[in-house]
């Protein structure tokens, strides 16, 4: 067991290495650091000042290993853009898009279980199809247009909620639940088509003849085992919010890592994005992992050996 | 875990009832939305126009620029005079002081602007200051010299732009240079002081009470402002439609006109320096042999493009088509050159004499206002040019640019909001740029010399000279100057300028 997790762990560095190369050579050669962070009516007198300030003029695979070797001692260099040590920038930035994460998977879980557990107890009746409408019409909706609907509804027609900022609670309650909405479908899906599976195995019928019936069997009998993939699903899940958050943040104007990954781009602030793109990365790498160990806590027939 | 079963309480039942922070005049509080991220309050290592807003609120300089006349008036100086070509005395006021309450005096200014000249500050007004400015030198209290390395007729302008001016040693703590000295806490002379400051979220400014009277920014009526990041359009508008925000600006044209009709919501339009423009290259660098270097293809692609369109129902607003390389409001912008009346068939039968009959292939980069470089390619298309769209980032243009291999790009130039033609010419038409395309020596000549000498009447028959070469040569296809729609509270009254620089100490309520 542990030698798979260090593989993985191992893994997951490498590929964090692999795109950190890529991300280096195409922020690099794609654009120009240094007019991007002049700006649009900067004269080429700034634009050549901030090239040699920030040493734009060297080589790139220098840099790159500079940068590389920055790492290794725990340095991850300063931010261009923000003029700021980029560990705690993104330090700064990170408990507000884990909590948005953790607050959309949430969202996810809570109308993506019951709607499949409902969907799963009689197949092809009208709850069913309902459900099915529904995940088929929120896998079909994107985030950004049902982020500016919530907002009409919730913000201008019947102000209830804030429309944007982080400053309380009440600020993450749109997010979360265009964050987690997109990820209901797939785990409603899978709900439905694992409890109908477990419904027709031999162990619920011995239950059905001890008189459990409904939401009993599935709470007590059935959703444990129906379970498994969804558990996987929703690590991979919580990993892809992380994602998300990019556009979620920007449309809610939350200052997460979404939105600090989305102006580091725009502003071609190469070593915050390289080290946002080394944590989203990790993040994915060990949410599989996570989801594997789950799944053997859960089911001892599928220990790791 | 509390935290979490609140948001799913909330996201389950949609009942929780908060009160988003109402914007308006209850609380004399003007809320402010921009698009772009507030990263640093120090305007002398900042450039874009944001910081220029904001610099305007919490800094001053010596003199300031009447939008409305392009005078120079006194600000935190009351006036100057010239001991020779070469030294410039400036006389301050005794009665102005730092947000910390110290005093303004010689020192402090002196201070900046050798500050700003030390290459060791690596500043962003300190490049271009130190093309004319030796040294600047105390002679009392209330008096400072700067000493000039040649004559250089727009030193009273840089006297009164670009520069903020912080008190002695701002930079140099405990003997050590720090340059991010003023990053976060700017200690500044103007009428608002900062209260708290989040970089990328949010700034909160409060009026200085101990702003100097008589000041051309005169008393200001709001007492706070608090500016906030939004990067989405549709959410700063759903914003100002719930009033959480009272001001908005840089609306696309179709976003201020959709909800103009609302009663809590007005659309004004204002008129902006920056002006929008083809350059062509009229040197062949990306093709010696091009059909570009023709100088009747690029009259005949100035017939092609219907600018008149392009402003009206594009821009909107205060825009209007141009055919000078300068925003006519500009000092030497002589509006009496050469003009290109859009006629497609004039430009099609053009292009058939210098030999294109069938037209040519042509790669036309734009970076902004995608529906403007389209319109302007299809017009283009319509005279038998095929153009090939190259929409891309800035960044992407910039360093094409650099690399000499773009034919043609609308380009758009602010000027800084200064009316001067110097502002567009020497950054256009100067040979050591790289966004001359014109290969044009005779042009250097003529802008430097324009910028070489303090007689007003000598400068504007010299741009004359060069906008005539430019538009008899047709180096560019001159488009439209710009308009900025802004969206705020019907509250607010908020005037406008010409020179298109936001002045948010001017908003009062109604």
């Amino acid at each position: 067991m542990l030698k798979y997790i260090l593989q993985r762990a191992a893994l997951a560095l490498a590929v964090a290495l692999v795109v950190s190369f890529a991300t280096f050579m195409l922020l690099n050669y794609a654009t120009d650091p240094a007019s991007a962070l002049a700006g649009e009516d900067a004269t080429p007198e700034i634009v050549e000042q901030i090239r040699q300030t920030y040493g734009f003029d060297r080589p790139v695979f220098v840099r790159y290993f500079e940068w590389l070797g920055g790492v290794a001692r725990g340095d991850f260099g300063e931010s261009y853009y923000w003029n700021k040590d980029v560990a705690s920038l993104v330090l700064e930035r990170a408990p507000v898009t884990i909590a948005l994460a953790l607050s959309a998977l949430m969202v996810t879980i809570v109308i993506a279980i019951p709607l499949g557990a409902i969907a799963a107890l009689r197949p092809n009746s009208w709850a069913d199809r309902l459900a099915l409408t529904f995940a088929v019409s929120a896998q079909a909706i994107p985030s950004f247009w049902l982020g500016l609907m919530l907002i009409i509804l919730l913000g201008v027609m019947i102000p209830i909620l804030p429309i944007s900022g982080d400053s309380s609670w009440q600020h993450f309650v749109m997010p979360a639940f265009v964050l987690g909405a997109s990820s209901v479908p797939a785990v409603m899906r899978l709900t439905r088509t694992g409890l109908i599976e477990v419904m027709e195995s031999d162990y619920i019928r011995t239950a059905r003849s001890k008189g459990y019936r409904g939401f009993a069997l599935l709470r007590r009998h059935a959703m444990r085992n129906a379970l498994l993939p969804v558990v996987s699903v929703l690590a991979v899940q919580l990993g892809q919010k992380f994602g998300g958050s990019v556009i979620t943040e920007s449309v809610f104007a939350i200052n997460g890592l979404g939105r600090l990954a989305l102006q580091s781009i725009l502003g071609s602030d190469i070593p915050t994005v390289q080290m946002l793109i080394f944590i989203f990365a990790l993040i994915f790498v060990l949410m599989n992992l996570l989801a594997d160990l789950l799944n053997a806590a859960l089911d001892p027939r599928i220990r790791i050996t | 875990m509390h935290f979490l079963k609140a948001i799913t309480l909330a996201a389950l039942l949609g009942t929780a009832v908060v009160n988003p922070a109402l914007a308006g005049k209850s609380d004399d509080t003007l809320r402010v939305a921009f698009v772009e991220e507030i990263l640093e309050l120090d305007y002398n290592y900042t450039t874009k126009r944001e910081y220029i807003i904001i610099a305007d609120l919490i800094d001053e300089n010596l003199f300031e620029i009447n939008p409305e006349t392009n005078a120079f008036e006194p600000a935190v100086a009351t006036g100057y005079e010239y001991i020779d070509p070469l030294t410039i005395e400036v006389k301050l006021r005794d009665d102005v002081t730092f947000h910390n309450g110290q005093k303004l005096t010689a020192r402090d200014v002196a201070y900046t602007y050798n500050w700003i000249i030390d290459p060791e500050s690596e500043s962003h007004p300190g490049p271009g200051h130190a093309t004319w400015l030796k040294s600047a030198e105390v002679v009392d209290d209330y008096t400072v010299r700067f000493h000039l390395l040649n004559d250089y007729p727009l030193a009273i302008r840089d006297l009164a732009t670009r520069v903020s001016i912080r008190p002695e040693n701002t930079y140099h703590v405990d003997g050590k240079v720090v340059r991010n000295a003023a990053a976060l806490e700017p200690v500044g002379l103007g009428p608002y002081r900062v209260a708290s400051f989040k970089p990328g979220q949010e700034l909160v400014l409060e009026r200085y009470d101990g702003y100097y009277s008589n000041s051309p920014k005169g008393d200001v009526p709001i007492e706070n402002i608090v500016i906030r990041t939004i990067p989405d359009i549709g959410t700063q508008q759903a914003e100002l439609m719930s009033g959480g925000i009272d001001w908005m600006y840089n609306v696309p044209l179709d976003v201020a006109q959709s909800v103009q009709g609302l009663p809590m919501v007005e659309h004004l339009s204002g008129p902006d320096l920056r002006v929008s423009f083809i350059v062509l290259d009229a040197a062949g660098y990306t093709d010696p042999d091009g059909p570009l270097t023709n100088r009747q293809v690029r009259q005949a692609m100035n017939h092609a493009v219907n600018k008149a369109d392009i402003a009206q129902y594009l821009v909107g607003g205060t825009a209007e088509p141009i055919h000078t390389p300068c925003h006519p409001a500009q000092f030497g912008c002589d509006t009496s050159i050469q003009d290109y009346p859009y006629d497609p068939e004039l430009g099609r039968q053009m292009l058939a004499e210098a030999g294109y009959p069938d037209g040519f292939p042509l790669d036309l980069w734009a970076y902004r206002e995608r529906p403007m470089a389209e319109a302007v390619a299809a017009d283009l298309e319509k005279i038998g040019i095929d153009v090939n769209l190259r929409y891309v980032q800035l960044a992407s243009l910039d360093q094409a640019r650099a690399n000499q291999e773009i034919p043609a790009y609308i380009g758009t130039w602010g000027s800084g909001g200064t009316a001067d033609t110097a502002l567009i010419a020497n950054i256009h038409f100067n040979a050591t740029t790289d966004r001359n395309l014109s290969g044009d020596e005779k042009l250097t000549e003529l802008v430097l010399a324009a910028e070489a000498t303090s007689d007003q009447d000598e400068r504007r028959r010299l741009y004359t000279e060069a906008l005539t070469i430019i538009a008899d040569e047709a180096y560019w296809v001159p488009l439209v100057t710009y308009s900025v729609n802004y969206l705020v509270n019907s509250e607010l009254n908020f005037p406008l300028n010409a020179d298109g620089l936001p002045r948010l100490y001017s908003a009062s309520w109604k």
